[in-house]
This record gives structure tokens, C-alpha cells and sequence, in this order.
């Protein structure tokens, strides 16, 4: 379970992350919506403990990430794995060795196995043959599906993807959204997905927070945010552009 | 400024005001002080803990010495030239005699150019590599994904660069010396008639100028990759923070090969040569 308490994050006199209060149980796969600037993906860089909040809390699986040691953060980060937005693939290692990476830090395995267990995850994002390739020779989509890899590889209980479909096209989105969903199927994992993409994230989240300016505007599930009859959550919710 | 700042300058008396411009002047600096000492103690840290990646400290070091080296050698090559052209014409006209020039010069090599001159060129070329290579990391989030894996950012990335630079740095100063020392005892030999012989001269030097060589060569291999990292690590948004970064190398280690020289000299003034 993660849970945010009060949580507070300024860039110079302007608040970024406005008071956030949020619980998302546990096995349960939560939408981060919200339009840009808002601090959807700060809050989720929080939540990992990758920016300090100035004040407030976020406990995950009942451990404090705000303000805890390298040592203690080590225990908490091996149980997250990360999507990021910018892909993020090491491009000094080669897709195997991306891949691979969350395990060789982990520890207790075999060289063989990690690649076993590489090649059966990039046979499953639909990526044969692509081991010895750099990230620079792959494309958007095969780079998210590569870092998609990377972050599932060690079966974290918790999961943060960040834009996963950011600058890719409809199919490819499609394809993501569709790794993302087998994912949740699969049940146990605790995760976010901040998004932009309200079409692709409607059948694969169990709730939806949206955001706007640092604040939580609204929370709860595909039908309550239908049923909304707030003008800014139904215009956000159906892509509509102001009047 | 913001108007909230506005507000509270505004409130000030006229001494805190200048206080506050101290500050101003001041603050960023202890800051990215505190930040260079930070990065370089940490990097001491993990350069004495397992693991180190050493096929990336090869890899580092081609970079830093073997791709630096014709760079090197043409500079200090021509200046060595430069050095005995102008010295030369110097010495003819109010000394009148050119036999101490080698020794002086190998001298002076030893203590000052070879590795100051060295580091300053490496501070330009390694430190805007590390810098930007780092700093584009930041940006595009895989110093994060680093974090996110439990793998140390500073043992990952700036370890390997220290140790190949604490290497190479001295290699390359050595490298230096020679072709300097080469090049000026050719135009010594064909512009002044000085004899190669007599040209080369160690009779002046000490064991104090070797121990300062080495000791000016290690400071600033050292130097030199933590600052470049520590702009790099520092560097935000996304290409043009990548480009202040590197701007922020280049200025800073060149800067403090400067200051690590001038203290480096009084250092060995004192001690060996006073």
C-alpha cells in the first residue's frame, strides 16, 4: 500500500505538490491524470523517493521514504520498479544488459538465468532478437517496451510508469497499454501510471486521480469520474478544449 | 524576483540590504563548493569499495589519454617552441649567453608547464566530455534509473573517471614534458645554435620538482572529474542545462587548476626550495 500525507514540494515561492493526500491499496493499479504542470510525475518521483518533499509523508508498505537513509531507501527501491518517461535505457549497455540491470544489482542469480529471464521478457514485449542492439538503434516504441522490461524484470511489488505512451503513435500506445493491463491481470502489484492518454488508461486502471496545479481534484473510479458533474473533471475526462 | 521577494527586499534596511548582496554574490558559490567537496569525498568513498567497474576505467582512460594525446602533444609541442623563441631572443639580448637555457627550462617544465599546461587542456577537453556526458544523463533520467536500481550515481559514474584520470593526468603530463622539452631543444639547436648537449642540462633539477610534478599532476587528475561530474550531476532541464553544465566544467576546473597551482607552488616553494 502506498499512503501520502500532507505532502508539500515548492520551486522557489510557487507550490508544485499542494497538500497531497492519497491512499492506493494494495494490488490496485491507479491512473495519475491531469493536465500538463499539474505534478503528476513529481509526485510519482516523490513517491520513489527521487525528490524530497519539504514537508509531509509517503509510506510505502508502511516504511517512510520522506527524509530515510541510503540504507533504508535500498529496501524500498528493490521492491519499485520505474517506467520513466524519457526511457531512461543506460545507452552505454545493450538491450540485454538494460534489461537485465534491476537483477545483476539484486544479486543471487546467475548469469544464465538473468539471460533466460531477459530473453522470455523480450519475447513477451514482442522484442526477439534485439540483445546485443544499443538503445540509439532502437525506436520510441521498442525503447518504451525495453524499459517496460527493465522495470517488471524483478517482479516488483509496486509499479510506477510514468508516461508510458508519451510521443507514440496510436498502435504502439495500444501495444503499452496492453503490456500494462496483462500486467494488472496477472494481480498482486500495486501500481501508477501517470498518463495523458485518458483513452488508453479508461480500461486499464482500477481508480483515477486527476490533478491540476499541485492539487488533487478529484479521485475514484472509471464511473464516478463519468457520473462527475464538475465541469473541469467531465472537460478533462472527455478531452474537451475550453469554451 | 518575485513579488514576494520584491516584498522583502524592499523591507530591508540599507546594511542588511548589502548583506543580502554579499549573499547573493556569496551563497551560490559555498554552495557549489559544499557540492564539489561532497561529490569528491563520496567518489573517495567508493574508489576504495567494491566494486569498481575497471573495463569502464579502461574504457575512461582511452578516452582521457589516448584521444587527449595528440591534443596534448600539439599544444605543449608548440609552446615549448613559443617558450624558447621568445626566452631565447630574451636571454641573447641581456644575458648573452644561452648555455643554462636547457636546464632552466627543463626546470621550469617540471614545476609549472607540463603539468599545469596539461591539466588546463584537459580541463577543456575531459571536463566538457564528463560534464556533458554526465549532465545528459541527468536529463534524460538514467542517473535516476541508477537510483531507482540501488546503483550509486557517483560510484557508477564518476569512480571509474577519477581513477582513469588520476592515471592518465600524469601519463599525459609526462608525455608533455618530453615533447615540450623536445620541441624547444629543436629551436634551440636551429634558431640560437645551441648545442642538443648542452641543451639538455638536469644539473638544476631536484628531487623537490619531481615530487612537485607528480603532486600538481595528481591534484589536478583529481581535480578535473570531479568538478566535470559534480556540473554534470548538477545539470537540469534539458539540452541547455546540459550546456551550462558543461560551461560550468570548463570554468571551474580551469579555475582551480589555477588556484591548486598557485598553491601547489608556495607549497613547494617552502618546502623544497626555499
Amino acid at each position: 500500500m502506498i499512503r501520502i500525507s500532507e505532502v508539500y514540494k515548492y520551486r522557489g515561492h510557487e507550490c508544485v505538490i499542494n497538500g497531497v493526500n492519497l491512499v492506493i491499496p494494495q494490488g490496485t493499479q491507479v491512473g495519475l491524470i491531469g493536465p500538463g504542470g499539474a505534478g503528476k510525475s513529481l509526485l510519482m518521483k516523490i513517491c520513489a523517493g527521487l525528490v524530497r518533499p519539504d514537508s509531509g509523508s509517503v509510506l510505502i508498505d508502511g516504511t517512510e521514504v520522506v527524509g530515510i537513509g541510503d540504507v533504508e531507501m535500498t529496501s524500498v527501491r528493490s521492491k519499485i520498479g520505474m517506467l520513466f518517461q524519457n526511457y531512461a535505457l543506460f545507452d552505454f549497455m545493450t538491450v540485454e544488459e538494460n534489461i537485465g540491470f534491476p537483477l545483476r544489482q539484486l544479486g543471487g542469480r546467475t548469469e544464465e538465468e538473468i539471460r533466460d529471464e531477459v530473453n522470455r521478457l523480450l519475447l513477451a514485449v514482442d522484442l526477439p532478437n534485439t540483445q546485443k542492439l544499443f538503445p540509439n538503434e532502437l525506436s520510441g516504441g521498442m525503447k518504451k517496451r525495453v524499459t517496460f522490461a527493465r522495470a517488471v524484470i524483478a517482479n516488483p511489488p509496486i509499479l510506477f510508469y510514468d508516461d508510458p505512451t508519451a510521443g507514440l503513435d496510436p498502435v504502439t500506445s495500444g501495444k503499452i497499454f496492453a503490456l500494462l493491463e496483462e500486467r494488472r491481470e496477472r494481480g498482486g502489484t500495486t501500481s501508477i501510471v501517470v498518463s495523458h492518454d485518458i483513452l488508453g488508461m479508461r480500461d486499464i486502471c482500477d481508480s483515477f486521480v486527476l490533478m491540476d496545479h499541485g492539487r488533487i481534484v478529484f479521485s475514484g473510479t472509471r464511473e464516478e469520474i463519468e457520473a462527475s458533474t464538475r465541469p473541469f473533471v467531465g472537460q478533462f475526462w472527455r478531452g474537451e478544449a475550453d469554451d | 524576483m518575485t513579488k514576494h521577494t520584491q516584498a522583502y527586499v524592499a523591507a530591508l534596511s540599507p546594511t542588511q540590504r548589502r548583506i543580502a548582496q554579499l549573499g547573493v554574490i556569496f551563497v551560490p558559490i559555498v554552495t557549489q563548493v559544499t557540492e564539489i567537496l561532497r561529490v569528491g569525498s563520496l567518489a573517495f568513498y567508493y574508489a576504495f569499495k567494491k566494486p569498481i567497474r575497471w573495463r569502464e576505467v579502461v574504457q575512461q582512460s582511452f578516452f582521457i589519454g589516448n584521444r587527449s594525446l595528440a591534443f596534448v602533444m600539439i599544444v605543449l609541442g608548440f609552446l615549448g617552441m613559443i617558450l624558447i623563441f621568445q626566452s631565447g631572443f630574451q636571454a641573447k639580448r641581456i644575458v648573452g649567453d644561452l648555455q643554462g637555457m636547457g636546464a632552466l627550462y627543463l626546470q621550469l617544465l617540471f614545476r609549472e608547464f607540463a603539468p599545469t599546461v596539461t591539466a588546463l587542456m584537459l580541463a577543456t577537453r575531459v571536463g566538457t566530455g564528463i560534464a556533458a556526458e554526465i549532465g545528459s544523463m541527468v536529463v534524460t533520467e538514467q542517473v535516476d534509473a541508477l537510483r531507482m536500481n540501488n546503483a550509486e550515481p557517483i560510484q557508477y559514474l564518476v569512480v571509474p573517471r577519477l581513477l582513469a584520470s588520476i592515471v592518465m593526468t600524469f601519463v599525459l603530463s609526462c608525455v608533455a614534458l618530453c615533447v615540450a622539452f623536445g620541441t624547444g631543444m629543436f629551436v634551440a639547436n636551429t634558431v640560437f645554435e645551441v648545442n642538443v648537449a648542452t641543451f639538455y642540462n638536469t644539473s638544476l633539477l631536484e628531487w623537490g620538482d619531481l615530487i612537485i610534478f607528480s603532486l600538481k599532476a595528481l591534484a589536478y587528475g583529481i581535480t578535473i572529474p570531479i568538478i566535470a561530474s559534480q556540473a554534470g550531476l548538477s545539470a537540469f532541464g534539458g539540452s541547455e542545462g546540459v550546456g551550462t553544465a558543461t560551461t560550468m566544467a570548463v570554468v571551474n576546473a580551469s579555475l582551480a587548476v589555477t588556484i591548486l597551482d598557485f598553491v601547489l607552488s608556495g607549497v613547494g616553494y617552502i618546502f623544497f626550495f626555499s
